[in-house]
């Protein structure tokens, strides 16, 4: 606060001490809400993920590191793992790189650029809940639309593709119901969801290229496109880029509407689709064991920790020149 | 290194017509700035060549060979930019081999981690490498090379701009205002050395500019735009002292040229009712317009052939320039004095202004030049 002032004018102590505690009661708000709501819940939940407290029982017993032990043991959690990463490893991708390809198309067209703009960002807008169950019925295994979709290409020459020829053969897959594409069902239901935001962020990101550096990298000797994405496009998009991996991984660890829509009742087939944010739930909400909920939360709170880390570090040392 | 030939160069943006027919013969070797107001084209005319737009009608040949409808990558041109364009991820070195890179290394030689071991990517990487060590010499930028643009001054950048042209050999050099973004100081350095640059290098240069004395002081000739057209393309020095239109004699030269009405009655011309001298006979009577460059007006205390009053005084030191209202009339001139006659224009002081008839240019009512109008005016001043 006493930055402001000009240091050559000598001030009382007093005087000094009347801003600094206008300075803290100005800022004193925010810390106390942010203490509130933010930082207590965070502690409160670190220190519960070494008990077995329920909600409702009046003492809980210090178990120490047992929750986190069996997070690490247990099968359940490997599954929740195997699924959680799959997930992030698949959808992130995907849907950052549909993002800006759906963008630098949007990009190159005039006024019809705007119908994409729309049709694309349509999902972003609606509730994924909605969504996931309109999508239920559309994968539901007989009246589907997509099986049924797919029967018709039954008994033409579409047959030549090995998995129609099976689907034909020995019926098509179940999709919600088989643990084999029950995750890449979410996966491709978050891409499809996901990427219209993408690709906005990429959008505005592309307004920012200085036009003069296309002329540039022109006259320099870059005749294919592929040439100017690399030489301009790109690196101009280096901040886009990381604020849109970071934002996509931290909203990939954070699916859960479509699972508690598809499988209300644990995860998927064979938990194949047992995400943390659904595990977090269904321990802590729905068994009543707040310690291992805790425990699984403050592993997220790591992980998310982690990618906003690499995210600050990016941002400063590699695409800001 | 080639010449250049731009035959009736049209070009339309919807219904405006940006330029009308521009045609412009460029020697190999030779230093031409286009020079003009905000909006006369010059800018248009540039990227045309450049390949960057295409025409709307007309030609470009370079050496001989026409490249209309050629793309920009393929001219075999360099270009400098007003904003410079320089690739802010890479670093000094890295931007002034790009034109290089991309024209030696395929597309697989480029690649970032394999691209180095590929059969005959070191030596032509090693041949990059000493001509980007060379161009940095001649720029003196040398110890530059690692930085990135972010971390260099405007100067510097513009630098680069120049090392990243001229790293190959181009046909031709097109530069876009490089200077405008440059501080006073550091532009009258700069021009200096693009000057020394083209002489150096022995280049054909296309400059474009707004700024009269770069193009009067770097030139070999001038092509002075206005509206879409070229209006006159010499020699500074020919441009200067012998424009062929009012709007080119108005436009370069500062202070601007002063203009006075004149009148052509019976062979006599007459300045503010005043006779100046007699043309030659069978001249129409006509109105015509006076060209007076401000060091064609002297004080003079004796028989002047115009007074006013000072009303405005700039002093440059070398030189002192003071705007005179003219007694009687609405007009004001400009004059150049002598610092030593300073003492004569003090701010209000009246003062006699005469001029040689010698040193007036003559302009139609169009204000095209009348130079047959100007020999034949037989007497000088005999008037006052």
């Amino acid at each position: 606060m006493a930055v402001i002032d000009s240091p050559a004018i000598p001030r009382k102590p007093a005087q000094v001490n009347r801003q600094a505690r206008t300075a803290w009661g100005l800022a004193g708000p925010a810390l106390a809400l942010m203490f509130l709501i933010l930082l207590v819940p965070v502690l409160v939940a670190g220190v519960l993920s070494f008990s077995n407290y329920s909600l409702g029982n009046s003492g809980f017993d210090w178990v120490g590191v047992q929750n986190y032990e069996r997070l690490f043991t247990r099968s359940t959690y490997e599954k929740m793992f195997i699924a959680t990463f799959t997930y992030v490893v698949t959808a992130v991708p995907i849907s950052v790189g549909l993002g800006l390809g759906a963008a630098l198309l949007v990009h190159s067209l005039g006024r019809i650029g705007d119908i994409y703009k729309t049709v694309y960002f349509l999902p972003v807008m609606a509730t994924l809940l909605a969504m996931a169950i309109a999508w239920e019925f559309m994968l539901h295994p007989t009246i589907g639309m997509v099986n049924r979709t797919l029967e018709m290409a039954c008994g033409t020459w579409f047959e030549v593709i090995p998995f129609l020829a099976n689907g034909c053969a020995d019926g098509f897959p179940l999709w919600l119901g088989d643990r084999d594409y029950a995750i890449w069902v979410v996966c491709f239901i978050g891409i499809w969801q996901g990427f219209g935001f993408n690709m906005v962020l990429y959008l505005a990101g592309l307004t920012s290229v200085h036009r003069e550096l296309y002329h540039a990298a022109e006259m320099d000797g870059a005749k294919s496109a592929w040439e100017r994405f690399r030489l301009v496009t790109w690196p101009a998009l280096g901040p886009t880029t990381v604020f849109v991996v970071t934002i996509s991984c931290i909203r990939a660890f954070q699916v859960f509407d479509t699972i508690e829509a598809f499988w209300p009742q644990g995860g998927g087939p064979n938990k194949s689709a047992y995400v943390m944010m659904f595990a977090i739930f269904e321990k802590g909400i729905q068994q009543n064991l707040i310690g291992i909920g805790s425990a699984i939360t403050m592993l997220f709170l790591l992980f998310v920790m982690f990618l906003t880390l690499i995210q600050r570090w990016l941002v400063e040392r590699k695409v800001h020149y | 290194m080639a010449g250049l030939s731009i035959t009736s160069v049209k070009k339309r943006f919807g219904e405006t017509e940006v330029l009308k027919g521009v045609t412009l013969e460029i020697e190999d070797a030779e230093f031409v700035s286009l020079v003009g107001p905000s909006g006369c084209g010059k800018s248009t005319l540039l990227r045309i060549i450049a390949g960057l737009e295409d025409p709307t009608s007309g030609d470009i040949a370079i050496g001989n060979e026409t490249v209309t409808g050629v793309r920009a990558a393929d001219r075999n041109l360099s270009m400098v930019f007003q904003s410079y364009a320089l690739y802010p991820h890479l670093t000094v070195a890295e931007n002034i081999a790009v034109p290089l890179r991309m024209r030696s290394l395929s597309t697989s030689q480029r690649l970032p981690v394999i691209g180095p071991f590929l059969p005959g990517a070191q030596n032509k990487r090693a041949d990059i490498a000493s001509a980007v060590q060379h161009a940095a010499e001649m720029l003196e930028i040398s110890a530059l090379l690692d930085r990135k643009p972010g971390q260099l001054s405007g100067g510097q950048r513009q630098r680069v701009a120049l090392g990243r042209a001229l790293v190959r050999e181009p046909a031709a050099f097109l530069l876009d205002e490089p200077l405008s973004n440059l501080d006073a100081k550091l532009r009258v350095q700069t021009r200096a050395e693009i000057a020394q640059l083209h002489r150096r290098l022995n280049a054909t240069f296309i400059y474009v500019t707004h700024d009269q004395v770069e193009a009067m002081t770097m030139s070999d000739r001038i092509a002075v735009m206005m509206d879409g057209e070229i209006l006159q393309c010499d020699a500074p020095s020919v441009i200067y002292e012998d424009p062929s239109d009012i709007r080119v004699a108005e436009f370069i030269g500062s202070p601007k040229m002063n203009i006075l009405p004149v009148e052509v009655r019976d062979g006599a011309l007459s300045l503010f009712g005043q006779s100046m001298g007699r043309a030659a006979e069978g001249a129409q009577s006509d109105v015509f317009q006076l060209g007076l460059r401000p060091e064609a007006l002297r004080l003079a205390e004796s028989n002047p052939v115009l007074t006013g009053s000072v009303t405005h005084v700039e002093n440059l030191g070398a030189e002192v320039f003071a705007q005179v209202d003219l007694a009687d009339q609405t007009t004001r001139v400009t004059c150049r004095a002598a610092p030593t006659e300073r003492h004569k224009v003090r701010l209000g002081a009246s003062v006699g202004l005469s001029f040689d008839l010698r040193d007036a240019l003559i302009f139609d009512a169009d204000g095209k030049r009348q130079r047959r109008f100007e020999a034949s005016l037989s007497q000088p001043v005999e008037a006052a």
